[in-house]
C-alpha cells in the first residue's frame, strides 16, 4: 500500500507545461518589488490604492468565494482600521492609557484590530446563522449604520473627518514618499496572500471550503461550521481593517465618505470580478477595476468630449458584461493563459500514523434507538422505530422508496432531531444533539444524495473526514506551523483512499468521478474519521459487479475488525449475501426483523414489497 | 485583460502628454455622486476659461471625484505626476479639499479650493481658496436676524460635512445673541422632513435657518410652511441656483439667502465693487447656458480662475517658464500677493497670513419674490 | 411630544411606510421569482417620478431615448439568440416599434396640457416596458447562475442606470404638484389629500397584485416558478417569461410608487438607492418571502423612520437600519438545524 502511495506522489503529470508556480510567482514578486523603481509617480500611487483594495478583496474571496458569505459591509470595517488610528493618534484628549496607545500608530493598528474582531463577533453572532440571503442584507445595513456612526460622532470629526494623520515610521524611517509606502502597502498584501492561501491548504481551511454546498456533510464530519464561518468573518474583517489602518496613514485624512455602502459594494465587485474562488482573484479584480475606472477616466472624455457622465455607465455595463461571458471572473481565464501545473501533493508515507481510537470488543452494543418516531406536521415519517447494531455486526434496513429510511437515518446521526423516543450510541443518549457531536463519539456516515466538493480533490475530500482527528487551528495554519500534522492527516486520508480502491484517483478532482466511484469516496471519508460505527445510505447504487463484489469484500473486512455497520440499499442481492441482520421498514413503521433468508420469506414483507402476492 | 489596459492606458496617457511650452491646469470637481450638482456648475465655468493667457497655452484637464476623497487624491497625484500640472483648482467639498490639499502641499503645486477648506495655520502652504467661509455668510444671516428682532431661532441642515460646517458656524455667529432653540437633520434624498419640520415648530423659534444646498434645501421650507410656521426662514449660501425656485415653488417665497453678488448682479448698487465683473460673468455664461443658468458656485470657480490668471500672468512677466517648480512657486507667491483682485462673488486681497482674502462687504444678502431672486436693500 | 404631534408623525409615517410596502413587494416577487436580489429596483420609483415631471415641465422626458436605447439592446440580444421568426417579429415589434411609435406620439402631443392622469399614463408606458427589456438584456443570459452572480450583476445595472439617470435628468432634483391639493380635517389632524391618495393607491395596488396571484393564470404561474423553479419549467411555464413578467409588475409597481412619491418629497437622479434600501429593510422583515410581513415590516420602517427623525434625526439612518439587526436575532434564534444553502 505504502509504494503505491509513493509512486502517486512522485509522478508528474505527463505533458504538463514546464512552468511550474515557483517560477511565476517568482516572476511575480520580482516585478512587484522591481515596480516602484520604474513606473511614474502616479502607477505607483495607483498600485498602493490596488494594494489597499485587493487587501480587503482577499477577505472577501475568503468569505465570499470560498466560505460562501456575502459582505457588502467591508468598507465599515475599513473604516473601523482608519478612524481607530486616525482618532488615537490625532486626538489631544485622550485619558493616559488611550494616549499612549495613540503615541505610536503600530499600536493603534493593533487596538484597531482587537476592536474590529469585538465588532465582527458581536455582528457575527447576529447576522451569520442567518441563512444565504439575509446575510448580504444584514450586511448592508450596518455598513450603513457605522457609515453614519462615523458621520455624527463629534469626537470623530464628525462629517468633516479628522486630518493630519502622522506619517508613518518605520525603524526611525518616516514613510512619506508614496514609493516607500509601497512597500508597506504590498507587503501587506503578500502577508494577506500567503497566509490565506496557506490556511486554505490545511485541516480548517478544507472545513471552511465545505462550508459552500457542504455544510451537512462538514457537520457529519465533525467540523464545527458555525465557528468556521466565524472564523472567516473575522479574518476578513481584520484584513479589512488593516487596509483601512495603511488607507489612513497614506491619505493622512479621514471622513466617512470611502467607508459607505457604495464603497463597500465596489470591494465585493472587485473579489467577484477577480474571481471570488480564489486569492489571487483579489489582487486581479482589485488590479482590473482600478486601472479599468481610471481609464475610463482617461479615454471616455475623448470619446464623449465631457468629463463624469460616461464613467460609471460604461462601468456598469462592463461589468454585467464581464459577469455575463465569465461567471467564475477572471482569474480563470487569465490561469488558462499560463498554463500553471499544480504539482499535485506529495504524501509522506514515513509520517507516524495517526492515533485510533480503542475499538469496542466484539459485540458490544454500538447502537440502540428506542421508539423513535419523527412528525413533519401531519405527516409521520418514522413511527415507533426501534432497532440496534453491535460490534462487527452488519445489519441492513430496506424498505420501499419513501418508507423512512433515509430520515431515520437523520434521526441516528443528528441530522434531524426525534418529535419522541430515544437513540442511545454506546449507551450515551444522542437524540437532538448536533451531528458534530455525535461524529466525535465514533459515529460517521454516509449520504444517499452524494455530498462532497466537487472542486476539491479525492484526497482532500477524504481528509476532511479527519477533521477531528487533528487539532491544528486557524493560526497555525496561516504561519504553516501545522506541517507535521498535516502530513499524518494526509497519510491516513491517503491510506484510506487506497483502502477503498481510489488510489488511482487520488489527485482528481471528486466532482469528476462516476456516480458510483463518489459513492466509495464517501465511505473513504467516513472511514478516515476512526469510526466504530459506520452508516452507509445506498452505497452500491451505481456501482458495477466488479466494484460491488469489492465493496462487500471492505464491507466483511471491516465487520472483521469490529465494525458496526448499518447499510440502506436497494440492492437485494448485495443486502442479503452481506449483512447480518435485516430490518425492514414501510410507512414509517417497521414490519419485520430477523435473518437475511427469514426475512426473505415473511410474507409482510413479500406484500410490501410486491404489492401482496 | 488587466495588461492590456494598462498597456492602453499608458498609450492613452503618452498621446495626452502636453507639449512642455504650455500651461496645464487641473481641475478636480464632483461631477457625480451626492455632490453632482456642485461639480455641473464647476463645469460650466470651466467651459468658460479663455484657452490662453499672454499668448501661451492653457490646457484644462478636468477630472470627477465622484465625490469621494480617495478618488479625488488619485485625481491630484494623477494631475500632478502625469500631467505635470501647474496648479490645481477645485474641488467643491471640504472633504475632498483636505484630502487633496495635503497632497498639494507635499508636491507644492499651488491649488485653489472652491470649497470653504480651513486655509489656516499650517495648513496653508500652497493651498488657497477663491470661496467665503461659511462664518462670514452666517455672520450676514445673524445680522439680519438680530436687526429684525429674532431671538430665537431653529435650525434644520443636511447631515452632512456641509450641515455641520453651518451649524458650527451659527453656534458661532449667534452665541450670547441668539438662542438655538432646535437643531435637527435630514438628508439630501430623504422621502420627508415632517418630522424634523414638526419638532422645529414646537420649539417656537423666531426664524428658522435651513442648513443644505442646492435643491433638497427647497423641502424643509416647503414642510414648514404647509405645517404653518409663519416666520422667517432663512437658508444658507449653499443655495444658489435657479433650480431651487423651480423646486420650491410658492413656498420658498420670502427665502432670505446671503450670497455672493453673481445671483442679482444687475440689481447691485453701481457703488458695489463686484457689479461690473458679476455682470459681464453672468452674461458670458447664460449666453452659453440660457437664461438665469448662474449660480454663486459656478461664479466661485470662475473667481478660482481670476486669481490664477491673475499669477499667471505675474509669473509671465518674471519670465519663468511653465511646467517648472519655478514656475509653480512663482504661481504660488504670486497668489498670495493678490491684491484687490475684483472677481464675481467678491474682492480677494491674499496675503501671507491669509489665504482666503475675502471681503465680507461683498456679500449681499437675497430675498425670494415671486420666484426671483431680489437684492435686499 | 402631544397626541397631535404623534397623530402627525404617525401619518408621516404610514404615508412613507405605504411607498416602502410597494417596493418591497416588488423585491420580494422578484427574489422569489428570479433569485435577483433587485438592487435597482429604486430607479424605477427614481425613473417614473423625474418623467413625470419632466412631463408636467412639458418637456420631452429623456426617459424615451432611453427606452428606445434599451429597445434596440434587448432586440440585439434577441436576435444574437434568434430562436424563431416569430419570436424575432415579436421582438422587433415591442423593442423597436413601440419606443419610436411611443416618442412620435410624445412628440405630436401637447404635452404641458395633458391632464395629471394621462401623463401618469405616459410615464408607465414609458418607464415599465424597461423592465422587462432590462430582464432579456442582463438577466435572463445568466438565470441560472448562482444568486452572488446576480447580486453583483444587479448592482452593476444599479450603477449604470444611476449613471443614465444622471444624464438624462441632471443632478438637481424635482416635485410634481400633488394629486390632489385638499385638506381633511380627521378630528384634530390635518391630513392632506394626497397623503390619502398615496395610502388608497398602495392599499389598491397590494389588493390588485393579490387578485393578480391568486386568480388568473399568470399569476399562477409565476407563483409556481417562485415555489418550484424546475418544477414549473417542467409544466410548461418559461422561466424567460416568468422573468419578463416578474420585472414588468416590478417596474409597474416601482414606476406608480415614482408617481406617488414626487408631490411628497425631491426626487433626484439618485433617490432610488435609499428609498429602494429602505423597502428591503421591510422584505427582510418579511423574510423575502411572505407578503403581509413585508408589507407590515414597511410600515413598522415608515414609522420608526418618522418618530426617530423626531427624537433623533442625526442618527435615524442609524437608527432604521440597525433595526434589521433584532430582527434577524429572532430569526436566527428561531432557525436551529445547519442547512444547505445554494
Amino acid at each position: 500500500m505504502n509504494s503505491r502511495i509513493e509512486t502517486a506522489s512522485r509522478a508528474p503529470a505527463p505533458g504538463a507545461s514546464r512552468v511550474g508556480p515557483k517560477h511565476v510567482l517568482g516572476l511575480f514578486l520580482v516585478l512587484l518589488a522591481a515596480a516602484p523603481l520604474v513606473l511614474p509617480d502616479f502607477y505607483v500611487t495607483l498600485l498602493n490604492y490596488i494594494g489597499l483594495s485587493a487587501l480587503v478583496a482577499l477577505g472577501l474571496v475568503l468569505l465570499t468565494g470560498v466560505g460562501g458569505l456575502t459582505s457588502f459591509g467591508q468598507a465599515a470595517f475599513v473604516g473601523l482600521g482608519a478612524y481607530t488610528t486616525a482618532w488615537l493618534t490625532t486626538s489631544q484628549e485622550l485619558p493616559g492609557w488611550l494616549a499612549a496607545i495613540g503615541s505610536s500608530p503600530w499600536l493603534a493598528l493593533i487596538a484597531g484590530l482587537v476592536l474590529t474582531a469585538l465588532v465582527a463577533i458581536i455582528l457575527g453572532s447576529v447576522t451569520l446563522k442567518l441563512s444565504g440571503h439575509f446575510l448580504p442584507l444584514g450586511t448592508m445595513a450596518w455598513g450603513i449604520s457605522l457609515y453614519f456612526l462615523f458621520g455624527n460622532m463629534e469626537f470623530l470629526g464628525g462629517h468633516g473627518g479628522l486630518s493630519g494623520i502622522p506619517a508613518l515610521k518605520l525603524f526611525g524611517f518616516e514613510l512619506i514618499e508614496n514609493r516607500h509606502y509601497y512597500y508597506l502597502v504590498w507587503a501587506f498584501v503578500l502577508l494577506g496572500l500567503f497566509t490565506t492561501r496557506n490556511l486554505l491548504d490545511s485541516r480548517e481551511g478544507r472545513a471552511i471550503r465545505a462550508l459552500k454546498g457542504g455544510m451537512v456533510m462538514a457537520e457529519a464530519m465533525g467540523v464545527d461550521t458555525s465557528r468556521a464561518r466565524m472564523v472567516i468573518f473575522v479574518i476578513a474583517a481584520l484584513q479589512a481593517c488593516a487596509a483601512g489602518w495603511l488607507y489612513a496613514h497614506l491619505q493622512r485624512f479621514v471622513n466617512p465618505t470611502p467607508f459607505g455602502l457604495h464603497i463597500g459594494i465596489e470591494y465585493l465587485f472587485m473579489a467577484v470580478v477577480g474571481g471570488a474562488g480564489q486569492v489571487w482573484g483579489a489582487l486581479v479584480g482589485a488590479g482590473v477595476i482600478t486601472v479599468l475606472k481610471q481609464w475610463l477616466q482617461d479615454i471616455l472624455p475623448k470619446v464623449f468630449g465631457s468629463a463624469g457622465n460616461f464613467e460609471v455607465i460604461v462601468f456598469g455595463v462592463m461589468m454585467v458584461i464581464v459577469l455575463q461571458r465569465a461567471r467564475d471572473g477572471l482569474w480563470p481565464l487569465l490561469a488558462k493563459i499560463v498554463p500553471v501545473r499544480e504539482a499535485p501533493r506529495v504524501i509522506d508515507a514515513s509520517a507516524q500514523p495517526l492515533d485510533k481510537k480503542p475499538q469496542p470488543p466484539m459485540g458490544e452494543m454500538i447502537l440502540e434507538a428506542k421508539n423513535v418516531t419523527r412528525k413533519f406536521g401531519g405527516l409521520v415519517a418514522n413511527n415507533n422505530m426501534s432497532l440496534s447494531v453491535k460490534a462487527g455486526e452488519i445489519l441492513a434496513l430496506i424498505g420501499p422508496n419513501g418508507a423512512g429510511k433515509s430520515t431515520m437515518f437523520n434521526q441516528l446521526s443528528g441530522v434531524d432531531t426525534p418529535t419522541s423516543g430515544e437513540v442511545l450510541f454506546r449507551g450515551k443518549p444522542v437524540a437532538g444533539h448536533q451531528s458534530r457531536e455525535i461524529a466525535g463519539l465514533g459515529m460517521s456516515r454516509t449520504f444517499q444524495h452524494v455530498r462532497l466538493l466537487p472542486k476539491m480533490t479525492v484526497l482532500e475530500n477524504v481528509a476532511i473526514g479527519a477533521h477531528l482527528r487533528g487539532s491544528k487551528g486557524v493560526l497555525p495554519a496561516a504561519w504553516r506551523l501545522d506541517r507535521v500534522e498535516e502530513a499524518r492527516l494526509m497519510r491516513e486520508a491517503a491510506i484510506q483512499v487506497e483502502r477503498v480502491g481510489l488510489g488511482e484517483f487520488m489527485h482528481t478532482e471528486a466532482g469528476s468521478l462516476a456516480l458510483g466511484q463518489q459513492r466509495i469516496l464517501e465511505i473513504a471519508r467516513a472511514l478516515c474519521s476512526d469510526p466504530c460505527l459506520l452508516l452507509l445510505d445506498e452505497p452500491a447504487a451505481g456501482l458495477r459487479f466488479k466494484e460491488k463484489q469489492a465493496l462487500t469484500e471492505l464491507l466483511r473486512r471491516l465487520k472483521s475488525e469490529g465494525m458496526a455497520v448499518l447499510i440502506v440499499e436497494h440492492d437485494m442481492d448485495f443486502v442479503m449475501s452481506l449483512v447480518d441482520r435485516v430490518v425492514v421498514m414501510e410507512f414509517g413503521e417497521k414490519i419485520a426483523e430477523g435473518l437475511p433468508e427469514e426475512i426473505q420469506k415473511d410474507p409482510a414483507v413479500l406484500e410490501a414489497y410486491l404489492g401482496g402476492v | 485583460m488587466k495588461l492590456k489596459n494598462l498597456f492602453v492606458m499608458t498609450a492613452a496617457a503618452l498621446a495626452a502628454t502636453p507639449s512642455l511650452a504650455d500651461i496645464n491646469v487641473g481641475v478636480i470637481a464632483s461631477m457625480t455622486g451626492p455632490a453632482a450638482a456642485l461639480g455641473a456648475e464647476t463645469r460650466k465655468a470651466v467651459s468658460l476659461f479663455p484657452a490662453t493667457v499672454g499668448g501661451e497655452k492653457v490646457n484644462f484637464i478636468l477630472l470627477d471625484d465622484t465625490t469621494d476623497p480617495t478618488a479625488a487624491v488619485k485625481n491630484a497625484r494623477k494631475l500632478i505626476s502625469e500631467d505635470k500640472v501647474d496648479a490645481i483648482l477645485g474641488p467643491n467639498l471640504i472633504s475632498t479639499a483636505t484630502a487633496i490639499a495635503d497632497v498639494a502641499n507635499a508636491e507644492k503645486v499651488p491649488m485653489i479650493s472652491v470649497a470653504p477648506l480651513d486655509v489656516s495655520g499650517d495648513k496653508r502652504g500652497f493651498v488657497f481658496r477663491s470661496e467665503p467661509s461659511a462664518d462670514l455668510m452666517v455672520q450676514r444671516v445673524v445680522a439680519d436676524m438680530l436687526a429684525n428682532g429674532v431671538k430665537t431661532v431653529g435650525f434644520i441642515g443636511f447631515s452632512d460635512s456641509w450641515g455641520e460646517v453651518l451649524h458650527k458656524a451659527l453656534t458661532k455667529a449667534a452665541e450670547g445673541k441668539i438662542t438655538i432653540v432646535a437643531s435637527e437633520r435630514y438628508g439630501r434624498a430623504d422621502p420627508s422632513v415632517q418630522a424634523q419640520a414638526l419638532k422645529v415648530i414646537s420649539a417656537k423659534p423666531d426664524a428658522v435657518f435651513v442648513g443644505a444646498s442646492g435643491t433638497p434645501a427647497a423641502m424643509p421650507q416647503i414642510t414648514l410652511r404647509e405645517r404653518g410656521f409663519k416666520g422667517r426662514i432663512y437658508q444658507s449660501h449653499g443655495v444658489t441656483s435657479k433650480e431651487f425656485l423651480r423646486v420650491g415653488g410658492k413656498n420658498v417665497e420670502g427665502a432670505l439667502i446671503p450670497v455672493g453678488p453673481v445671483l442679482v448682479a444687475e440689481q447691485l448698487p453701481d457703488s458695489h465693487p463686484s457689479k461690473k465683473s458679476a455682470v459681464a460673468f453672468v452674461q458670458t455664461l447664460e449666453a452659453k447656458y440660457g437664461a438665469d443658468s448662474r449660480s454663486t458656485f459656478a461664479g466661485a470657480s470662475w473667481d478660482a480662475w481670476l486669481l490664477l490668471q491673475n499669477a499667471i500672468t505675474g509669473a509671465q512677466k518674471a519670465k519663468i517658464k511653465a511646467g517648472t517648480p519655478e514656475f509653480r512657486a512663482a504661481l504660488r507667491d504670486g497668489i498670495e500677493k493678490t491684491s484687490k483682485l475684483v472677481g464675481t462673488n467678491g474682492v480677494y486681497t491674499m496675503g501671507p497670513n491669509d489665504h482666503a482674502g475675502y471681503d465680507a462687504s461683498a456679500i449681499v444678502l437675497i430675498k425670494v419674490e415671486n420666484n426671483h431672486w431680489k437684492l435686499v436693500k | 411630544m402631544d397626541a397631535e404631534i404623534i397623530a402627525m408623525l404617525g401619518q408621516d409615517g404610514v404615508t412613507n411606510g405605504a411607498i416602502y410596502a410597494l417596493l418591497a413587494l416588488a423585491l420580494v416577487l422578484v427574489f422569489a421569482v428570479t433569485r435577483v436580489i433587485f438592487i435597482p429596483q429604486g430607479e424605477f420609483l427614481a425613473w417614473g417620478a423625474l418623467t413625470m415631471a419632466a412631463l408636467e415641465g412639458g418637456h420631452l422626458p429623456t426617459t424615451v431615448w432611453l427606452l428606445a436605447g434599451l429597445g434596440v439592446l434587448a432586440l440585439g440580444v434577441d436576435l444574437f439568440s434568434a430562436t424563431g421568426r416569430r419570436t424575432i417579429g415579436r421582438s422587433v415589434l415591442w423593442n423597436l416599434a413601440y419606443p419610436l411609435a411611443l416618442a412620435g406620439l410624445l412628440w405630436v402631443l401637447p404635452l404641458a396640457e395633458l391632464s395629471t392622469w394621462a401623463r401618469v399614463i405616459v410615464t408607465l408606458a414609458i418607464v415599465v416596458p424597461m423592465g422587462p427589456m432590462l430582464y432579456r438584456v442582463a438577466f435572463q443570459p445568466v438565470a441560472e447562475a448562482p444568486v452572488l452572480v446576480l447580486l453583483i450583476i444587479s448592482v452593476a445595472v444599479h450603477l449604470a442606470m444611476v449613471g443614465f439617470g444622471l444624464l438624462a435628468f441632471g443632478p438637481e432634483g424635482s416635485r410634481t404638484t400633488p394629486f390632489s391639493e385638499a385638506q381633511l380635517e380627521l378630528g384634530t389632524l390635518m391630513v392632506g389629500g394626497h397623503t390619502l391618495v398615496v395610502i388608497l393607491a398602495s392599499l389598491v395596488l397590494i389588493v390588485g397584485l393579490y387578485l393578480f396571484f391568486d386568480r388568473t393564470l399568470y399569476g399562477k404561474a409565476l407563483r409556481a416558478t417562485a415555489i418550484n423553479r424546475n418544477g414549473a419549467r417542467l409544466m410548461g411555464i418559461s422561466p424567460a417569461l416568468a422573468g419578463r413578467l416578474t420585472f414588468f409588475l416590478a417596474a409597474v409597481i416601482g414606476v406608480l410608487s415614482g408617481v406617488l412619491v414626487a408631490p411628497l418629497t425631491t426626487i433626484y437622479y439618485d433617490s432610488g438607492f435609499l428609498i429602494g434600501l429602505k423597502g428591503f429593510v421591510a422584505a427582510i422583515i418579511g423574510g423575502l418571502a411572505s407578503y403581509p410581513l413585508a408589507a407590515a415590516g414597511a410600515i413598522l420602517v415608515g414609522l420608526l423612520e418618522s418618530f426617530s427623525s423626531f427624537w433623533a434625526s442625526a442618527f435615524k439612518d442609524v437608527i432604521v437600519f440597525t433595526l434589521i439587526i433584532p430582527v434577524l436575532m429572532w430569526r436566527s434564534l428561531t432557525s436551529h438545524h445547519v442547512e444547505e444553502e445554494e
